[in-house]
């Protein structure tokens, strides 16, 4: 189900690739919930993943409107370390691998 | 109470007296609910010394055993599983590192606690001042204690987060236990209220100032730009 464009620059695309070995990189999904701020959403977005304004923008509303969004693909490691950074912004953030 | 508003490297609310303790207050039972100690009470002496194996801070940080995910709900939103579908990957997750999310929570709890009430540095007694550096975690700490406010107000959806306010002008029920429930839950739609209205006027401040600091940052060909003529 997890068919969206995942917002990562190529190069890291192929290192992520190379790591896991096996080309099934894991994903960060932010699911929507009625207490975050839309405003604070895309601050997280931009500031923790260095998104540009319209990519963070993005993702926020397609959290809001569709109920989630991928947020961030790699290694299962790299995607622990992003998903415990979300809750710690207070963002509901699960790990599933992608393909999923 | 008054929204952020920038001063140099500094964002300034204006929060009364009244308001302080009632969001304190707030504050303290979220510290509580995460197994901290409230700040607005003295520790008992046997508190102090004596180890609760039920408090995570007081265990090692490399835990070998699991621990099981949070009984009630409100914890859980502070602390949820990693997975919807895998709950041995929710488990080691949890593992590795609930005990750390959670000891970063009750920080910035303690320090928004303190914040309120121990005002200092503005110009007027009322003055909230949070230095640039602090607004991250001062505003992460706002969410949490909104989303404990939404799991005990059953908010779970964007239509109940707006109905909610609904309660504000209800004429309250005649019978004493109904009339009750009535008020508390209107303390806490009033909270919660205030604080999303005060977190929103610092995010937007904070937001504004990240994009000022971005302009170096490139902005990639992802085809999210929609440059008028570049496709």
């Amino acid at each position: 189900m997890v068919g969206v464009p995942v917002q990562i620059a190529p190069d890291e695309r192929v290192e992520a690739v190379e790591e896991t070995s096996l080309g099934d990189p894991w994903v960060t999904i932010v699911w929507n919930d009625p207490v975050n701020l839309m405003s604070y959403v895309t601050y997280v977005f931009e500031t923790y993943f260095g998104h540009p304004h319209a990519t963070a923008e993005k993702l926020m509303r397609q959290v809001h409107e569709e109920g989630r969004a991928v947020v961030s693909t790699g290694v299962l490691e790299s995607m622990e370390v992003d998903v415990q950074a979300m809750h710690g912004f207070g963002l509901w953030a699960t790990l599933q691998r992608s393909g999923q | 109470m008054r929204g952020f508003k920038v001063r140099q490297d500094r964002f300034v609310a204006r929060v009364d007296e009244g308001e302080r303790a009632v969001v304190a207050s707030v504050v303290a039972d979220v510290l509580e609910l995460l197994g901290a100690p409230r700040p607005d009470e003295e520790p008992a002496a046997a508190d102090r010394t004596a180890p609760v194996a039920d408090e995570p801070g007081e265990l090692p940080r490399l835990r070998t055993d699991t621990p099981p995910p949070p009984d009630d709900p409100a914890v859980l939103r502070l602390l949820p599983d990693a997975s919807r579908d895998d709950p041995s990957l929710a488990a080691e997750f949890r593992r590795l590192t609930e005990d750390d999310l959670r000891a970063q929570k009750v920080d910035r709890l303690e320090r928004l606690w303190q914040s309120l009430t121990a005002p200092g540095g503005g110009r007027r007694h009322d003055e909230l001042v949070v230095p640039a550096r602090d607004a991250p975690a001062f505003a992460a700490a706002l969410t949490d204690v909104r989303l404990v406010l939404a799991e005990r107000l059953d908010v779970h959806t964007d239509a109940e987060a707006d109905a909610m306010y609904a309660v504000l002008g209800e004429t309250p029920p005649s019978s004493p236990a109904a009339r009750s429930d009535h008020e508390t839950r209107r303390y806490l739609v009033s909270v919660y209220g205030a604080l999303t209205w005060l977190q929103e006027s610092l995010v937007v401040l904070m937001l504004a100032d990240a994009r000022r600091g971005h302009t170096g940052t490139p902005t990639g060909t992802d085809g999210t730009g929609d440059v008028p003529g570049s496709g």
